[in-house]
Order: structure tokens, then sequence, then C-alpha cells
């Protein structure tokens, strides 16, 4: 990944070197990497989606504004800060929590170690660490609609009526920060190293971003069940999936949505947004829908307060 | 799940046996770390045709070898865990767990095996024969590279994040002293009963006396110097810098500034082939570079991502005729 190195050698480490940080360096390489592999997976998901939703679009808009905010939120995501800050706080979090674990005598496990096979079979490890944390994904996702104070920031991400393949990273910054924390959990219990397989990452993503676009594109009904599709996606996004009860949490794989009896496999495109998010997180700017969340959010819990113990509403429309 | 093993005891049984593995090219091989990409390339070194990628677990860094010689030790930081190679073909031997190996080598006498573990802030020792841990020293932040007095009676580790080094007295199993020597220490090698240190975070490498750790002298090199190699007639000094994206050769004597060679892509380590060219990895371009010092060219030869520590196998030979510390300020 020769970008990478360029990106490294020519603006990373000399900024380091500035700034009196060469002791992060190696560490660094990651984000380089991963900012990389980023753009990688940006110019990919553009290439394919961009011409499946001009041929084949469900709805056409007079004004795409609202999109040009989701563009940000994917340059922020996958190239910029977020990849920063998560690999500054996951790596601050592995060292203190990996310490704590050896200063007690245990190494931190690892899934190739309790799945000794899995060994030098690279690939098929990635595919077991990427059921894995599918599985764990489909439960974030489920748990975010059925807690109304987590679900007020997550509606962010369903407010959008325009829904687009840049639509997948549309996130409120708590909810991401929530996810990291979800995903350094898991990481830590079976031993993840996303950088040994960028490519298939890369992959992955790429599924997430093209079950978000705008494109009347289904995968049949065996293929429906392997892989989410941008039909089977939009399902979730519906007006009427909003909120506490929803179906289709599934990223990548439609497997749980089934074992858990959330599954629709309706074939019809329904109109996305939710109507009960307040209009900042549809239509404001990238400022206004994180502030949009955070009131949201404190509003949530204001009532939450005011209602008797006993009688919450989890699980109801968020 | 957490029942993964004890850490650092030398507990965990071998789990894989050596096949007799294939027979090595004439001219040997380079066992090279592919720290971001869970690999171990060899590497013909005659062709510098890539002969095979042995998988890891995670993030090969650093080599040293056995007591012995007859295994190469390389820690997988991240995946907690010491891989056994053959030396002379990189087949893979055996694996164990070892908690957090960035940076290894074995003492002079053969008897002891340091570890530093740059993530989790510490400095293993080990029995070198049984991999049992002796004593674990709490260090401030990221201790990275490490020397040995000549006699084994002690260790010296750089702690990078702290701007200092730490000695540790291996008769009494304690430090003896830590000084602040300057930003991002990183290389460190014992020459003519001097320690010589280089600066990541600063454009020379210092001189230090190894009873107190007090600077005696600076010598400019180049900006962000890394790693320091003594050549094995001793005669050379060669620098890495890697902001500079060059390497200086300093005269081993004087440590005055000779050559500079122009290598870009981040110069790591150095290692010596018998025919005097150096094995350089390049961190950020995938590759190594093979440098003729006497005219300046290098030839690049593609390995796995972010190539670290690098093997020869014809090293083995200077291992046989001159012992460990033939080895041990060549690619530390």
């Amino acid at each position: 990944m020769a970008l990478a190195g360029r990106l490294q050698g020519d603006v990373v480490v000399p900024l380091l070197y500035r700034l009196d940080l060469m002791q992060w360096e190696d560490i660094a390489f990651g984000w380089s990497l991963f900012s990389v592999y980023g753009l990688f997976q940006v110019l990919l998901t553009w290439a394919v989606c961009m011409p499946l939703e001009a041929l084949r679009p469900i709805e056409r808009w007079p004004a795409r504004r609202v999109v040009v905010t989701d563009m940000l939120y994917t340059l922020i995501a996958r190239v910029g800060l977020l990849p920063l800050v998560t690999f500054v706080l996951f790596y601050q979090v592995q060292v203190q929590v990996n310490g704590f674990l050896v200063d007690h005598g245990w190494i931190p496990p690892m899934l190739e170690r309790l799945i000794p096979p899995l060994f030098g079979h690279p690939v098929l490890t990635f595919f077991a660490y990427a059921i894995i944390l599918d599985f764990a994904d489909y439960w974030r996702h489920r748990i975010s609609h059925m807690i109304p104070a987590w679900y007020a920031l997550h509606a962010l991400h369903h407010a959008q009526r325009q829904m687009t393949f840049w639509s997948d990273d549309r996130n409120h910054l708590l909810d991401d920060l929530v996810s990291a924390l979800w995903f350094g959990l898991i990481a830590l219990l079976i031993g993840i190293s996303p950088f040994q397989f960028p490519l298939l990452v890369l992959m992955l993503r790429f599924v997430e971003s093209l079950s978000h676009a705008n494109t009347r594109v289904s995968f049949g009904w065996l293929g429906e069940r392997l892989i989410v599709s941008p039909r089977f996606h939009r399902a979730h996004h519906g007006v009427l999936a909003a909120g506490g009860q929803s179906c289709n949490y599934g990223a990548v794989l439609p497997w749980w949505d089934m074992l858990f009896g959330t599954a629709d496999f309706s074939s019809e495109f329904v109109p996305t947004g939710d109507p009960d998010a307040p209009e900042a997180l549809a239509t404001g700017g990238y400022l206004a829908q994180q502030a949009a969340g955070v009131a949201s959010l404190f509003g949530r819990l204001r009532r939450a307060r005011k209602v008797p113990a006993g009688s919450s509403s989890a699980g109801i429309r968020g | 799940m957490l029942a993964a093993g004890l850490a650092g005891t030398g507990a965990a049984s071998r789990v894989r046996q050596a096949s007799p593995g294939p027979v090595p090219p004439a001219g040997g091989v380079a066992i090279v770390m592919n720290s971001a990409g869970a690999s171990i390339s060899v590497v013909d070194m005659a062709t510098h045709r890539l002969i095979r990628d042995v998988p890891v677990l995670r993030e090969p860094h650093h080599w040293t070898l056995s007591p012995g010689g007859r295994e190469l030790w390389v820690g997988d930081a991240s995946g907690n865990t010491l891989f056994s190679l053959s030396p002379r073909t990189g087949t893979p031997i055996s694996h164990r767990l070892l908690s957090d190996p960035y940076q290894l080598w074995v003492s002079p006498d053969s008897r002891r095996l340091v570890v530093n573990a740059l993530r989790l802030n510490h400095v293993d020792i080990y029995d070198a024969a049984t991999l049992s841990l002796r004593r674990r020293f709490y260090e401030p932040s990221m201790p990275s590279h490490l020397a040995y007095a000549p006699d084994s009676s002690m260790v010296y580790s750089t702690l990078q994040g702290s701007g200092s080094v730490v000695a540790i007295d291996l008769v009494k199993n304690e430090v003896a002293w830590r000084a602040r020597v300057g930003p991002a220490p990183a290389g460190i090698v014992w020459h003519q009963g001097r320690l010589l240190v280089a600066l990541m975070n600063a454009n020379d490498i210092v001189m230090l006396d190894p009873v107190d750790g007090g600077v005696m002298r600076r010598i400019p090199t180049g900006r962000g110097a890394h790693v320091i190699a003594v050549a094995p007639d001793r005669r050379l000094i060669y620098v890495t810098n890697r902001v500079a994206g060059t390497i200086d050769a300093l005269d081993g004597q004087s440590l005055r500034p000779l050559f500079r060679y122009v290598i870009s892509g981040g110069p790591d380590c150095i290692s010596f082939a018998p025919d005097g060219k150096l094995w350089i990895s390049r961190r950020w371009a995938d590759s190594l570079a093979v440098l003729d010092p006497a005219n300046g060219r290098f030839e690049v030869v593609a390995v796995g991502r972010s190539p670290h520590g690098v093997f020869l196998s014809p090293m083995l030979d200077l291992f046989a005729e001159n012992g460990r510390a033939a080895l041990g300020t060549a690619s530390l």
C-alpha cells in the first residue's frame, strides 16, 4: 500500500517529529493504513454505487444537500478523525486491560488459541472473526433500538429521508463511541486485529454501504438470505420501522434476523426516515445534527427520570 | 474466555513440531518479520525472490537466536507469542505464550533472555534455557531496544516514551540506574566500553557512560535517528534516520560521519550479509533495501506489510565463529 507509506513518510512522521511525538511513529502507521484503506473503501463504494443509484434509483430528489452532509460523515468516519480517535482510544484501553490481565497471570485470549485449527489459515480466521463481529453488531444495533436514550442518538442515522450509500456512516459521535467501546470489548475477548485483513474489511464495509444505496436492487430469494441487500436493509430504515420495534438489524449477514425472528423479506422498497425525530436530525448540517442528537438524548433522559420506576417504556418507540 | 494461559511463566506447552523442512538455497535466506502483515517472509538471498510467507498471529517485530543457535525466536508482540523457526530455512518449529515480546535478545553468555514489552511497559528477564520468568521490571513508558554489557552482567533498555534508559543488573536482579538521555530514545548498542543511543525525536545519537547513564557526547546524524548497527568488523557504524530517510555511516573509532545513503520508506533494522551488503527493512515501503555500501546503490526486495526485524541465515556462521556478541550489535 504505497500510498499509506507516502502518507506516513511525507506527512505523519514529519508532523510527529515536529510535535516531539516520535515515540508514536510505529503505532501511527496503523492510522496511516487505516486512513488509506478507508479512502479506498470510499472510492470503491462510490465507483459501484453511483452507477447503480443513477440507473435504478428508488427515489429521485430535486435537491441533495442533505446527502452532502452524509458525505462529510463518511469522510470523517473512514478517512479522517474517527480512525485516529478510535486508534488512540483502543490502544490506550488495550494497554490498560492487557496490562491488568498480564499482571494477574493471564495472557489475553485470541480466537486462534480458542480454536487452534484456525491458526495458519488467515482467510478462514478472518471469516470466523467477521461472523462473530457481525453477530455482536446485530445485538448492539438491536439494543440501540430497545433503549430509548440510546435510540435518541441512533435516530440521527434513521432520520435521513434521502438515504444513499453515503448514509452508512451517518451516526452521532456518541453513538460511534458506544459502538467503538462495544467492539473494543469484543475485540478484547477474541483478540481481533483488523489490520491483518484490510482487503476483507474493505469488502465488508462495502456491503454495509451498498445496503444503504438508493437503488432498486435485491439479491433474489437465496441471496437475500445469505447477505444483506439494499432492499433488506431499506426495510430497517422504513418509516414504520424507526424506533423500538424494528426489523432487519443485521449489517452484513441476515442470519441473525432469521435466527431471532426479526427478519422481513418482503419485496417492497419502502420510504425511509423517522417521522418522530427532530427535523434537525434529518435536514440540519453536521454540527446541527450532532447538537440535536445531544438535546434529544438529554430530553429522553429527563423524561425517563419523570416516569415512575417500574413503568419505563424501554422497547417502545424511541 | 480469559483462561488462555499463564503470562510469561514459560508454562505453556509447545504446540507444533518441526517437519523436516525444505532444503535452503545455497546463498542462504533472509527471514523478515512483517509487523503489520502478521507474517514472516522467507527470501532467497541470491535471487531476492520470495520463497514463502509463514503466517504468525498478529505483529512480529524482532528476533534472537536461541542458546546454541538452533532456533530463531521471533516475538509476536500483540499476539503474545514467541515463535520458533529454523534459522536455516525459516520453517516454523513451535510457538508458545509469552507476554508482549516486542524486542528480545539472549545475553552474550546465553543464560538470560530479556524481553522488552513496549505496549505493556515492562522489561522481563527470562531464563533462556527454560523460558521461565525470573523478574518483571515495570518501566514508565515504552521499553524499546536493548543492549547487554559484554560480560552479561547488565542489560540496558531504552524507554522510548519517557526519554530515558534503564540499566538492570542481571546479577543482583535489580535496577542499577535510570537516566534521562534525550527525546524518544530507540536503538542502543554497547561499543568500546560505552553505550550509544539513537534519539528518534532528535538528529543525533548520544554516548552514555554505562556506569551511571551520564551523557558523554553527542554525535550528529540525521532527523529521527533510530537504529544503530555496528558492522561485524566494527570498523563502521550505521545509523538509520527514520524521518530524514537516510542512513549514516560513522567511523567505528572516532564516530566521525563518513558517508550518507538515501533510503526512503522508513529505514529501520539492518543486518549484514557476508558479501558486505546491508539488508535494511523499509517500514512503510513493504520492502527491504539491499544496499551496497561501496557504491551506495541498492536493490529493492518486496516483502510483507511493514517489515521490521531481518535475520540472514549466513549470520549463523558469524554466530558459530564469534559467538552471540558478533550478532548483538548487528540488528537490534
